[in-house]
């Protein structure tokens, strides 16, 4: 009994000790504060990456307005890496070694992420990705990598019971991108995983139904769908590609229910089937009704809208609000973890930076609380949407982590 | 239920190798003429989807969109012949390839700044989004159009190729450039010819992809084009036929790999077939004889 009061004791003053020390933050009037941001403004996820920019030029200009980090100007310096892994880790480089960033934000897809946060941990800066969900990526590369994003494998352990419960599911077939390392891994380990935990037969456990990024006719893989005659289909893809699928089931008339991933977390996946229930995991919407996201809807949706190559019924997305709650926690670290900004100082800064990362607790993001795991990776409320009549609906809340009061305000 | 979603199966492979078909002819007639790869033709055909889904959801009919899109399609493909390939004529046939490559870049870049990386959607309505259905087995008014443009296109090529002085010309500048200036043909003019036909059966097939998918990206054209190329060469690049036969086998070929083989299996079989028939009949299906190569088109 005295051993474990003891084991308790100790933990307890571990715990405490784990808790940032306030720092005395020191006046950095005349001095400028810069952080980094990989984006993929060109290519395939070009819409990610413009949309991105628009929210992190507002966040600087917000900042800025609000007196800055401590005195200090905040310059983001924003880089295009075309979702292409190479220049992705170029771009870290050049933001590292010739901008002296404190820290970056993205890169943004799981495949940029894979070969850029070893080199983060090399240089020693924090990099944080706003999209990349491919389980295990930054536990594989800490301590300098970290994800404000969650693993699907969690996401799909809590969403999958509530669409099988909601929707009378028995049996599903799965249909995933065999070429986006994501949604490969989704569609053909965790999902096929977490139906059989569920007691949901697998119609197409034996020949599993894929496709390739870049697929524009998926006709056989949707006919082959229907002749399994599924209660549900599971679609494990980037919302670009899901539009295809969806679109075809559309054409040969499919009328199953979809349940997916954050991949399919965009406003264009409404309009592709409009009449579907399509089922999905998201820390954010822009449709949610709190203070906060309504407050940074209202202020990037006419700039994104405002922007010439992006569309004018443009809304904000989960990665919009990711990149935007980085840079914020950049912000808030600068301020309160002693930064200096000084050249001199560079190493150090970018450790306090890290240090706070690592153990910050009181961030409220957008959607409510973030903190990031041991893992890397952000523990953060998340709500399960369906797509109806053209707009996200919630339909569930609940914690990316099982600890008790791990989301609580 | 497994005859009929074989039979759905091999519909669906129908309207790809349709699609196929006309990029195939795109290629085949500068390919036939000239002798040389013009790779833009893959980003012609994206482009020509975009402008026809543009005009269509802007309230424009479709039988006006088509031939809207097309001669869109035909006017980039001049501007190519004009600044991609004339200038560079004398030059190694890997030269004007190149420059049409830069070319497809350009075009490629030129739809993600213009119409978004996003996918582009159309809603089709009315007849169009008219669908019959044969118990388990059906098929779409979309398809049906497809099939019928298709074909009529390649009967509209194959007759003025064959019957009209505009392809006497062309194939006489196919035989010996030099040879046909003498008879009175302006080569340079039937080289603007074919580019503009080519630009023509692109933007036909962009327009028809646009309307069956329904959904678009600047980035459709890859993939579509490097499959159009494999069916050239399996039809035969001097017959028109050779693509009217080689379309529907390997649109057949791809989804049937894709329904009973996995995804994963369609390109090591649809370009297998490519290699197979480069080692055995490199002249393709309907091409003649290597001693014989000079008839082209």
């Amino acid at each position: 009994m005295l051993k474990s009061m003891m084991t308790a004791a100790i933990l307890g003053v571990a715990a405490m000790t784990a808790v940032p020390v306030a720092v005395q933050a020191e006046d950095l009037t005349g001095k400028t504060v810069k952080f980094g941001a990989i984006v993929p403004a060109s290519g395939p996820f070009a819409e990610w990456g413009r949309a991105n920019t628009v929210a992190l030029k507002m966040l600087e200009k917000q900042v800025n307005e609000a007196g800055g980090i401590n005195g200090a100007k905040m310059e983001i310096v924003i880089y295009d890496d075309g979702a292409k892994p190479a220049q992705a880790v170029s771009m870290l480089r050049k933001l590292a070694d010739d901008d002296q960033v404190l820290a970056v934000a993205g890169p943004a897809t799981s495949s940029a992420v894979e070969v850029a946060f070893p080199v983060a941990n090399q240089l020693g800066i924090v990099s944080v990705s706003q999209n990349s969900s491919k389980p295990g990526v930054a536990a594989a590369n800490r301590p300098w990598g970290f994800r404000n994003t969650v693993d699907e494998a969690k996401l799909a352990r809590l969403v999958v019971p509530f669409f099988a419960k909601t929707f009378d599911v028995k049996k599903a077939a799965i249909i995933y991108d065999a070429k986006d390392a994501t949604a490969s891994a989704a569609g053909a380990k965790i999902f096929p995983q977490i139906l059989a935990d569920n007691g949901i037969e697998n119609l197409d456990a034996d020949t599993p139904i894929s496709f390739n990024t870049g697929d524009l006719d998926v006709s056989a893989q949707v006919t082959k769908l229907r002749s399994l005659q599924p209660d549900a289909v599971v679609l494990s893809a980037d919302y670009s590609q899901a539009i295809t699928v969806l679109r075809e089931m559309k054409r040969q008339g499919m009328k199953t229910p979809v349940v997916g991933s954050t991949q399919l977390m965009s406003s264009a996946i409404l309009a592709a089937y409009p009449e579907l229930p399509i089922v999905a995991p998201t820390t954010f919407f822009a449709g949610l009704d709190v203070p906060a996201v309504k407050t940074f809807t209202d202020g990037v949706t006419p700039l994104m809208r405002a922007e010439k190559n992006l569309p004018g019924t443009i809304e904000p997305s989960l990665f919009d609000a990711n990149i935007y709650e980085i840079v914020s926690l950049f912000a808030q670290a600068a301020k309160e973890a002693g930064v200096t900004a000084a050249p001199a100082d560079l190493a150090a800064d970018r450790t306090r930076i890290r240090d706070y990362m690592a153990s910050e607790s009181d961030f409220v993001g957008l959607g409510g609380k973030v903190r990031f795991a041991a893992d890397g990776d952000a523990v953060k409320s998340f709500f399960i949407v369906q797509a109806k009549d053209g707009k996200w609906t919630s339909l569930e809340t609940a914690c990316s982590s099982p600890e008790a009061d791990a989301c609580a305000q | 239920m497994g005859v009929s979603i074989f039979i759905q199966q091999v519909l669906n492979g129908l309207t790809l190798g349709a699609v196929y078909t006309l990029i195939a002819l795109a290629f085949s007639l500068v390919m036939g003429i000239l002798g040389i790869l013009n790779l833009a033709i893959s980003e012609i055909f994206m482009i020509g989807a975009f402008i026809g889904f543009s005009l269509i959801m802007s309230g424009v009919p479709v039988w006006l969109a088509l031939p809207g899109a097309m001669a869109v399609a035909a006017v980039i493909s001049m501007v190519i012949a004009r600044i991609g390939y004339e200038p560079l004529r004398n030059a190694s046939h890997i030269t004007p390839m190149l420059s049409t490559l830069g070319f497809s870049m350009i075009l490629q870049n030129f739809a993600t700044n213009t119409w978004g990386s996003d996918p582009m959607q159309l809603t089709l309505e009315g007849w169009l989004d008219t669908r019959f259905h044969f118990g388990l087995v059906s098929l779409s008014v979309v398809q049906i159009v497809v099939f019928a443009v298709t074909l009529g296109l390649c009967v509209l090529t194959a007759l003025l190729i064959q019957r009209t002085d505009i392809g006497r010309g062309l194939r006489a500048v196919a035989e010996n450039r030099d040879v046909s200036r003498i008879l009175g043909v302006r080569p340079r003019r039937m080289i603007l010819v074919a580019f503009a036909l080519s630009g023509l059966l692109a933007g036909a097939a962009g327009v028809l992809v646009g309307l069956h998918y329904s959904v678009i990206t600047p980035y459709i054209g890859v993939d579509i084009g490097l499959k159009a190329i494999a069916v050239m060469i399996v039809g035969g690049a001097t017959n028109i036929w050779g693509a009217l036969l080689a379309g529907p086998i390997i649109g057949i070929l791809e989804v049937l790999t894709v329904a009973y083989g996995g995804a994963a299996m369609r390109d090591f079989i649809v370009y297998g077939m490519m290699i197979a028939i480069l080692l055995v009949r490199p002249q393709g299906l309907l091409g003649g004889s290597s001693k014989t190569s000079g008839g082209r088109v």
